[in-house]
């Protein structure tokens, strides 16, 4: 890897940059989102910052099903973001389409349009699930040699929380 | 001055119309003020109403509790309770209790979301950071009652699924105790905080003719003295057995929706308090059929929006024939755009948000067009949401310092 | 509701159905109490008008909730949600045919439109006089004669799209 890859490579493990785009669903798992950021989880403090522009994000989370309308819209900012760059389909619509797949205006999950590197299931995916999630896509960026790479093998652990977390899972382990 | 605060001056985000996203607000604009917005909804459009068809009643429950991942309990109890109104089923008295502890105890965490969103519309980050610390207290109670934060599967036809253990309700009364506390905190911030009175003062102003005439609903007509509450009008559930007051105000504004929403607040924590005591004995549930006979019936439901009208129509069959939704949220469409006459464009985050929408506002596209120079840009929400804050901030109205009572360790 | 509110209720609705029934012929079975906070009235297409400007104008209905579409074969069904303050609802129901227009109610109700838009967008309904503004719910690039909520409606693949899983199978597999 070169040195410029290196250099990118600790800077996404220090402080991902997130993007956070919903297709606007029910909006269940934006909120939980945005209570990671909250004082109960303070997803922060792990350097996770969400940011506003495609620019400047290493990560993009995704919530919501991809509805025909939404389609493009997410495939162009997508584009947008500069590579090296990771998806995460945070909930289970954006995972598989949830609840609304086979409703006639929803294409499914968000990976109907762009690849996804991680799965964050759950309806909505909680806090501390999204707080598992990133903590293990950022662990697997530690140990991937380049750049834009399906994770290495990780284990699935159990969330030591009791309130019905799930575990998530890299796209790897979702094959 | 002027010119640099002209919003033709920002540049445009990374988002350009040649995305073909259709803009959510079209704003016409004098300069500052806003002459007239439209507001393009349905962006989220799934398909749920034919869904419902498509599926079995019991299905449906857990379709329809996902309309909205706010009030996603209200949905569900306006759809089964339209259910069985048509199959005539009478619930034991037990159930109804649940659902309006259930009910209400959405309330308190759709409002405290609220609170913290119109913080940090207006740049009070604090706010949201406090009023969503607070919550956590309800959404771990929902948690522990129902086995999840959101979407809590709890109704069934003809009931409830889950019983409320004895050792619970002390638990829940604890919470209440707590939260009552951290409300009055924000009460006193409310009226005493001159800035945040400054700023919620005399923005999206809807008057109490306009607010009828437009059919608005919730907490954003109650604010402009609109006396109308599904809970005490057409009471369901356990509401007939309980008393409380329903809170309304005259400022017919954002403050005065604010000040509405935090006395509601104060309601629900009594009428939680009078659940409990009153909690009577008995089943949760009672059989239902598979099969819901030919019928039809309409079923209303206060949300923390405001109004939701479910209606459903059975063909004898285990799917329904037809269901409609009506979200409190579809009510307040045609008001919006009255609030936002006359006002500046940075108070137009704060208003949209006033309102509480059901859907989420941050990916939403504005398009700008002014009338006098004839610009036109698309800023994204975000964009135009930081712009109002620094706007009001020139004007000395700046709340990243301010202070909340009784934060640290409570 | 408690026993006063539902005397009170109770008496209001008997009252809305008895002036009704002295003012308009209904066939049998036209006018029902459901509860006391819930009356039915259907009516035909020719009486529907004034049927409608009675209960606003002079029985003080001056909420439309909503407006229902229903698809009835040739004809649309249509609900129009009535209420008003004190808790009662009366539900205006009518039938048009497919092809035939009706009249907006924004003079009633200016947040009428949306409702229409419904109507319009997903049952094909023909409105007059309705207030221009963006369709709602379907996207704009939705085509046009395409009502999803027709009985007989399909979804259409487009060509590139993934497939809908097919809607009748996933329900019959699934634990009703």
């Amino acid at each position: 890897m070169s040195v410029f890859h290196r250099i990118v490579r600790w800077a996404q493990r220090k402080s991902p940059w997130i993007l956070h785009f919903n297709t606007g669903a029910c909006n269940a798992c934006d909120i939980e989102i945005i209570a990671a950021l909250t004082p109960r989880f303070d997803l922060e403090r792990l350097g996770v910052q969400l940011k506003g522009t495609p620019r400047h994000c290493d990560i993009m989370a995704c919530s919501g099903p991809v509805t025909r309308q939404v389609k493009d819209r997410l495939v162009r900012i997508y584009e947008q973001v500069p590579e090296p760059k990771l998806v995460v389909a945070v909930g289970t619509c954006a995972t598989s389409g949830g609840v609304f797949n086979g409703l006639y205006n929803v294409m499914g999950g968000i990976d109907q349009a762009i690849k996804v590197d991680a799965y964050i299931p759950g309806c909505p995916a909680s806090p501390q699930a999204i707080i598992d999630g990133f903590a293990k896509l950022i662990k697997s960026l530690e140990m991937s040699p380049q750049p834009r790479t399906t994770a290495a093998s990780v284990t699935t652990e159990m969330s030591p929380t009791a309130q019905g977390t799930v575990p998530a899972v890299t796209a790897e382990e979702k094959k | 001055m002027a010119d640099s605060d002209r919003v033709v001056t920002v540049p445009i985000g990374p988002q350009h119309p040649a995305l073909k996203e259709p803009e959510s607000f079209m704003v016409d604009l004098r300069g500052e003020k806003i002459d007239a917005v439209r507001m393009r909804f349905g962006y989220n459009h799934r398909g749920i109403e034919k869904g419902c068809e498509q599926r079995s009643y019991t299905q449906d429950l857990y379709l329809v509790e996902r309309v909205c991942g706010i009030c996603s309990y209200s949905h569900s109890t306006a759809f089964v309770q339209a259910v069985e109104e048509i199959a005539g089923l009478e619930l034991p008295r037990r159930a109804r209790y649940i659902r309006t502890l259930i009910a209400e105890l959405e309330r308190i965490h759709s409002h405290l979301l609220w609170l913290g969103v119109a913080g940090h519309e207006i740049g009070f980050d604090t706010l949201l950071m406090y009023t969503w610390r607070d919550r956590e207290q309800v959404m771990i109670l929902l948690a522990r009652l129902t086995g999840n934060r959101v979407n809590y599967g709890m109704n069934t036809l003809g009931g409830v699924r889950r019983d409320i253990a004895p050792e619970m309700l002390p638990e829940i009364l604890k919470v209440v105790d707590s939260l009552e506390e951290r409300t009055k905190s924000y009460i006193e911030l409310a009226q005493t905080e001159q800035t945040l009175i400054q700023r919620l003062s005399h923005v999206g102003k809807l008057s109490k003719e306009d607010a009828l005439r437009l059919g608005t609903v919730g907490p954003t007509a109650r604010a402009s003295g609109v006396d109308r509450d599904v809970r005490r009008d057409d009471p369901y559930a356990a509401y007939s057995d309980v008393s409380f007051k329903v809170v309304t105000a005259d400022q017919c504004d954002v403050y005065g929706r604010t000040v509405v929403r935090l006395g509601e607040l104060m309601e629900t924590y009594s009428i939680i308090r009078q659940i409990v005591k009153n909690m009577p004995d008995g089943p949760i549930a009672i059989k239902a059929p598979r099969r819901i006979p030919e019928g039809e019936a309409v079923s209303r439901y206060e949300a923390p929006r405001g109004e939701d009208v479910h209606y459903v129509r059975g063909n004898g069959s285990e799917k329904p024939e037809r269901v409609k939704v009506r979200a409190p949220t579809l009510a307040n469409f045609s008001s919006v755009s009255k609030m936002l006459e006359d006002g500046y464009l940075a108070d137009l985050p704060i208003v949209i948000a006033a309102i509480d929408p059901c859907f989420s506002c941050t990916d939403r596209m504005v398009s700008l067009r002014d009338g006098v120079s004839k610009d036109s840009r698309t800023m994204t929400w975000e964009e135009v949401s930081r712009m109002g804050i620094r706007w009001h901030r020139d004007r000395g109205l700046d709340f990243s310092g301010l202070r909340i009572r009784g934060g640290a360790g409570a | 509701m408690s026993d006063e509110h539902r005397a009170v209720a109770a008496s209001d609705i008997e009252a809305v159905a008895a002036d009704l029934q002295s003012k308009f012929t209904f066939p049998e079975g036209a006018l029902k109490v459901q509860r006391a906070t819930r009356l039915w009235v259907e009516v035909d297409q020719g009486s529907f008008a004034e049927v409608f400007d009675h209960i606003v104008k002079n029985l003080g209905f001056s909420i439309l909730c909503t407006i229902t579409g229903l698809d009835l074969g040739t004809d649309l069904g249509l609900i129009y949600h009535l209420a008003r303050d004190g808790g009662i609802m009366a539900n205006v129901k009518t039938r048009v045919p497919k092809d035939q227009t009706m009249k907006s109610v924004t003079p009633y109700f200016a947040g009428a439109a949306i409702y229409e838009s419904e109507l319009e967008d997903l049952l094909g309904a023909r409105i007059d006089g309705k207030p221009p503004g963006p369709r709602y719910p379907l996207p704009e690039d939705w085509p046009q004669g395409d009502h999803p909520l027709l009985k007989d409606w399909k979804p259409k693949t487009v060509p590139g799209e993934a497939k809908p899983s097919p809607e009748g199978e996933k329900g019959a597999a699934s634990n009703g």
